[in-house]
């Protein structure tokens, strides 16, 4: 292992409201591998922002090569020599390989582009990583592995002395990345420094030399890889204190009722012959990694995308899910993790947007009844402790949480007895959080039945009464509430089928 | 390792038809198909002024399309280009007729104002973010009031043959002797070759490209969009006021306040010749070739007895044709 | 950008406290349970200097009809003092009376546009369509004798056809709104021409046989013309804003140009809604077209896309936003009064046409811009 080349130290940086980076600290140095860990939402993305200068810090220094810098545009820090191999790729996919290596910095030769040359240069890069890609192969037609393979080659071409993997691996077949691992393990010796940020346990200790470990924005800690366990690992990642109480014995008395039944579910890639059942009265927490397919898994059973095989039996009966119209009408209500996009029409009223599922239950003839449609909008903003001025109020002026309110109102009135819940709290404040818990309980109390999808591990050991986990795309475990711990669950979620 | 996404048949994965695109050599086998449909149903379509006349009429759309095909490609339009074509060459021709200014004068003049309206439309889209139909749309609008608030709405006719400054016409059809030569085609011929290789060969080129394919991606690769987006509608202007030219030697008189729906031929040639409406590829060889349909409609189809409000009808069921399989063409590619 | 940082506006009219919470935190740091939030002066909007046009804005008259539509009346009003000073002939009953010839089947085309573009869509095929509709209807009546009331029918029937297909095409087949209804444009000015075999249609003055029609237009009462078609507009707004604003389709229409997904993901049928805006814009025209005639007697074939953008005008000057989800049927029709009275005034004052083109070019690009910005400003 050789002398550091990058050393972060005490970064720091707030958005307005959240304390994103606690002081972190980071080192790399000259060949070797140092793995970045951390759960969803740890800071580890927004760690290496900073760093490329996506975004700026608000405190600390960052140390490259002896001399204090601060890059102000990602083009700045490749110009210096780090560069971030991104989890999205940024690729133009109707130009070639070769072009997208070169964009932005095309060789000329007589006022015309030099396609020639760069041609010839992307065959040496490629031969220096040791794979066979055709340089004019349009960028579209490859692999997401093989496009991968593009950006790592557009690094090198930068002259990158630090280079950032962020996730590479999510989308890769089993031989892309041995393949990917050649190509890593043959940049180290080269001298390069290189960040691998990832959640899979058994390439952490197959590729890396060290493993810093984040939490909720903190630096927790970093261990000498082959000295330490995944275990040791997975307890400095998930090793917060839970304040709130986790949820002891399940909730849902002995016999309940299937009233949703999964079986074989297929669709794409992201939803692997998913099945499973959810009963009466139960919160059924879907736990696993970002990429893991559970939005996926949700979408497909409400018609929101297409599937391609496996059944749905709704109280036993068999139904066709089609479209959301056909899921709305099996009385499933999905609650999107994205709920300005998905969710609600924020331009609208609350009044306007809790009645979207089920307005023709609120017309006197051919109009609108505004009158019943305020009242029974009225009605759910104070059952649910809506904080609004009234329902004739802009969704968009609400909060995040009373936000999720009026969506939640929306299934309510349309008397949805299966509510699939994708990240309930995501950009709720904590106030309005523990409302949510709370509300959520009640209706599953009132035998509502609810599939819950969350990234947050204190969420999901709080609210389910039974766990299942995913991990690309296929389930990975079923856990009951009573067996569950952050270990077991993580250990779940990292675990390749 | 070949893990290349095996979509397509044997016949899209052909390499020949790779590399000159299965849509281009459909549309190309379309019009040889088109063509010959024509000669068979009408003698008199089988004549040598049959084919200047066909040449004619692709000018001035081709050039109109060669420019639209910039800014199709950063996923944008321009719909100001027909009425454009017309206003630019009413007002030079009026600088010529009425002022009395030199013919080189007029035509620079008529260049110059698609440049200048370009340039509006380019500020409007890619500095002020409007929606390039809306914003090119009111472009539309401006440049058919001020063509014909210029001349005073009456109608321009640029000098014709055999006057002193009628040489200007054998720019696109020379009599040699007893034949006339279209001699246009060859410039259409260099201008093709020249776009090609600023599309696919300059920086410009590649960058309008990279912009309506991901301007995103585009932009964090240090590339400074907004100038690129806007030059495709500079060249949009550019190409419309030679398109302007064309027509002035093309036609007798130009109109007041003409030019409404020709925009639709050039646009549709250019979408017909694979070029997509989402962005990020396109080929000037095919908008060629796309305009070569249209045109060849618009000559053939009074050949077979239908008129020109056939054509119109014709234009607007091929025009949906061609969206409708760029949209199925999408749709598979995503 | 991943972080949005935005304000929740509830509390303003009690007490103008404003609450600063962060929101929607998608940079994959929703985990976070710090967040603080911190309080805004009292009062952002005194700081802007508006401080008597935001005193104005909150009058309870003005906030039930709307800064921007009295705006646009004020709009109306200085423009018809401007050209009666101008012109003196522009005081005339009988220059009001033209003057409102022009906004009656621009009207009906303005209503039907606007919902169009509720739903975030556009239709440029409009204009054709009327004269289409006029021609066939018109042709049917002068030369096959078919009676008037029939005739009437037809136009408002040939009109829903093209709307069906353009919505069809647009709804269902996915296509772009923007090229399809110009294509249908081109089909429109075809099938009126074939249709006509490219001779122009004039309907019957109101003196001859079938000549009812024109007391939709205007009624003689006496010696006075009353102006029978405002009324009927005005009926038919009524109907449209009804439409749009108490009942369901309506409000389907104006939620899914807001956001679509968000609409369908709530069980809702957007295709449908979405195709059916189409088709009342179709039938809109259909309507106009008998206006027209009623109005000016002849149309000819091949024309008519000029007031696709004078209907598109009035539509996004009255506060109907291009990216849909808003629109104003009152503004549309106080829009409506504005172009027709543009294009009377620059006739008076003996002005070509043309004029108007280059205006109603830069209204609505000012109107368009006017609306992308104060949108990025809510966001």
């Amino acid at each position: 292992m050789g002398e550091v080349i990058l050393t972060m130290k005490g970064i720091d940086k707030s958005f307005p409201g959240v304390h994103a980076l606690d002081h972190v600290d980071l080192e790399v140095r000259k060949g070797e591998v140092m793995a970045l860990m951390g759960e969803n939402g740890a800071g580890k993305s927004t760690l290496m922002k900073v760093l490329t200068g996506i975004y700026t810090k608000d405190s600390g220094t960052i140390t490259y090569e002896g001399r204090e810098v601060t890059f102000t545009s990602p083009r700045e820090a490749q110009d210096a020599g780090i560069v971030i191999v991104h989890q999205e790729l940024n690729m133009v996919n109707h130009l070639t390989v070769a072009q997208n290596i070169f964009i932005g910095r095309e060789p000329m030769a007589g006022g015309l582009i030099d396609d020639g040359k760069m041609i010839s240069e992307s065959k040496k890069l490629f031969d220096l990583l040791g794979i066979s890609i055709d340089p004019k192969e349009n960028m579209g037609r490859l692999t997401v592995g093989m496009q991968q393979m593009c950006e790592i080659a557009k690094a090198i071409s930068h002259d990158a002395k630090v280079i950032i993997f962020d996730e590479p691996s999510a989308a890769l077949t089993e031989a892309e990345i041995e393949q990917l691992f050649k190509i890593i393990r043959d940049l180290r010796s080269k001298g390069l420094g290189i960040v691998y940020i990832s959640h899979r346990m058994d390439e952490i200790k197959q590729i890396t030399d060290r493993v810093t470990v984040m939490r909720d924005g903190g630096y927790v800690g970093t261990l000498i890889t082959k000295d330490s366990t995944k275990e040791d690992i997975i307890k400095m990642m998930v090793g917060r204190t839970i304040y709130e109480d986790p949820k002891t014995a399940s909730a849902v008395p002995k016999g309940a009722p299937v009233v949703l039944k999964v079986e074989n579910l297929n669709a794409g890639r992201m939803v692997q012959n998913v099945s499973f059942e959810l009963h009466k009265g139960e919160i059924l927490g879907f736990s696993g990694l970002m990429g893991a397919g559970r939005t996926e898994t949700a979408r497909a059973i409400f018609g929101a995308d297409p599937k391609q095989s496996g059944d749905i039996y709704i109280n036993g009966q068999k139904v066709e899910i089609k479209n959301p119209q056909d899921a709305v009408r099996c009385g499933i209500g999905y609650l999107s993790e994205d709920r300005k996009r998905y969710g609600l029409v924020v331009q609208k009223t609350v009044a306007e947007n809790s009645t979207m599922a089920c307005l023709e239950e609120y017309m006197s003839g051919p109009f609108i009844n505004k009158k019943k449609e305020q009242e029974i909008s009225q009605k759910y903003v104070e059952e649910l402790k809506t904080k609004t001025p009234g329902v004739d109020q802009f969704v968009v002026n609400l909060s995040g949480g009373n936000q999720q309110k009026v969506v939640i109102a929306k299934w309510l009135i349309k008397n949805c007895d299966i509510l699939i819940f994708d990240e309930p709290t995501r950009g709720i404040d904590v106030g309005a959080k523990s409302e949510i818990y709370h509300l959520m309980s009640e209706l599953a109390k009132e035998g509502k039945s609810i599939i819950m999808i969350s990234s947050e591990m204190t969420e999901i050991l709080r609210m389910s009464d039974r766990i299942l986990v995913m991990c690309e795309g296929k389930k990975t475990g079923e856990i009951n509430i009573e067996e569950a711990t952050q270990e077991n669950i993580m250990h779940a979620a990292t675990l390749r089928k | 390792m070949s893990n290349e996404k095996k979509n397509g048949n044997a016949f899209t994965n052909n390499p020949i038809v790779r590399a000159v695109g299965a849509q281009r050599i459909v549309v190309l086998i379309a019009l040889i198909v088109l063509f010959a449909f024509f000669c068979i149903k009408s003698p008199a379509f089988r004549s040598y002024p049959t084919l200047l006349s066909i040449l004619g009429y692709s000018y001035y759309i081709t050039l109109m399309a060669i420019g639209v095909t910039f800014c199709l490609i950063t996923a944008g339009v321009d719909l100001s280009i027909g009425t454009g074509t017309v206003a630019y060459s009413l007002i030079g021709g009026y600088c010529v007729v009425t002022l009395g200014m030199p013919i080189g004068v007029g035509m620079l003049v008529t260049i110059l104002l698609g440049l200048i309206f370009g340039t509006l439309n380019g500020t409007m889209v890619a500095v002020f973010d409007l929606p390039p139909f809306i914003a090119t749309l009111c472009t539309m609008m401006i440049v058919r009031g001020v063509g014909s608030i210029v001349s005073g709405g009456m109608s321009v006719t640029w000098p014709s043959v055999g006057t002193p400054q009628g040489w200007f016409r054998s720019i696109f059809r020379i009599q040699i002797g007893e034949t006339m030569y279209p001699i246009g085609f060859l410039w259409i011929i260099l201008l093709i070759v020249i776009m090609t290789i600023v599309l696919n060969k300059t920086k410009l080129g590649r960058y309008i490209i990279a912009i309506g394919s991901n301007k995103e991606a585009t932009r964090l690769s240090g590339v400074k969009v907004v100038k690129y987006h806007m030059a495709a509608y500079i060249i949009s202007g550019f190409f419309t006021g030679l398109a302007g030219i064309a027509y002035a030697a093309t036609f007798q008189a130009i109109a007041a306040a003409g030019g409404a729906g020709l925009e639709l031929d050039a646009i549709a040639g250019a979408i017909i010749g694979g070029t997509s409406m989402t962005g990020g590829s396109g080929s000037i060889v095919g908008t060629l070739i796309g305009v070569f349909i249209m045109s060849m409609l618009k000559t053939g189809l009074p050949y077979i007895g239908l008129q020109a409000n056939w054509q119109q009808i014709i234009t607007g069921v091929i025009l949906i044709i061609a969206v409708g399989v760029d949209v199925i063409k999408n749709k598979k590619l995503a | 950008m991943f972080i949005v940082d935005e304000r929740a506006y509830g509390d303003r009219e009690n007490g103008g406290r404003m609450l600063l919470e962060a929101e929607e935190f998608r940079a994959g740091l929703w985990g976070m349970a710090l967040r603080r939030g911190r309080p805004l002066p009292a009062d952002l909007t005194k700081e802007a200097g508006g401080r008597k046009v935001e005193k104005f804005k909150s009058l309870p008259f003005v906030k039930k009809v709307g800064f921007n539509r009295i705006v646009l009346c004020g709009v109306l009003i200085l423009m018809y003092a401007l050209f009666a000073i101008l012109s003196p002939t522009f005081l005339s009953y009988s220059r009001i009376l033209s003057a409102l010839n022009y906004a009656y089947f621009l009207g009906f085309l303005a209503l039907g546009v606007t919902f169009v573009i509720a739903t975030g869509g556009i239709d440029f095929s409009i204009g054709p369509v009327m004269f289409c509709s006029a021609l066939i209807s018109g042709q049917l009546l002068t030369k096959s004798g078919v009676p008037l009331a029939l005739c009437i029918v037809i136009s408002i029937i040939v009109g829903m056809i093209f709307g069906c297909i353009n919505g069809g095409l647009v709804a269902y087949g996915g296509l772009p709104s923007f090229i399809t209804s110009m294509a249908i444009m081109n089909v429109a000015k075809g099938v009126g021409s074939v249709f006509t075999k490219t001779q122009s249609v004039s309907w019957p003055q109101s003196v001859e046989a079938n000549g009812w029609y024109r007391s939709l237009v205007r009624t003689q009462f006496g010696n006075v013309q009353f102006p029978m078609g405002l009324v009927i507009l005005l009926v038919i707004a009524v109907i449209c804003a009804i439409l749009l604003n108490q009942t369901r389709p309506g409000r389907y229409i104006l939620c899914l140009g807001s956001n679509k997904e968000a609409v369908r993901l709530s069980g809702v049928n957007v295709k449908k809604w979405e195709m059916l805006a189409y088709v009342i814009c179709g039938t809109l025209a259909g309507i106009a077209a008998i206006f027209y005639v009623g109005a000016y007697t002849t149309v000819q074939p091949g024309l008519g896309d000029t007031f696709n953008n004078e209907a598109i005008a009035s539509c996004v000057m009255g506060g109907t936003s291009m990216a849909g989800g808003l629109a104003s049927i009152g503004g549309t029709i106080i829009g409506t009064l504005i172009i027709a009275l543009l294009q009377e005034g620059i006739l008076a004052m003996g002005f070509q046409k043309d004029y108007q083109y280059v205006l109603t070019g830069i209204i609505v690009m000012i109107a368009v811009y006017a609306d992308i910005r104060s949108r990025r400003k809510r966001n």
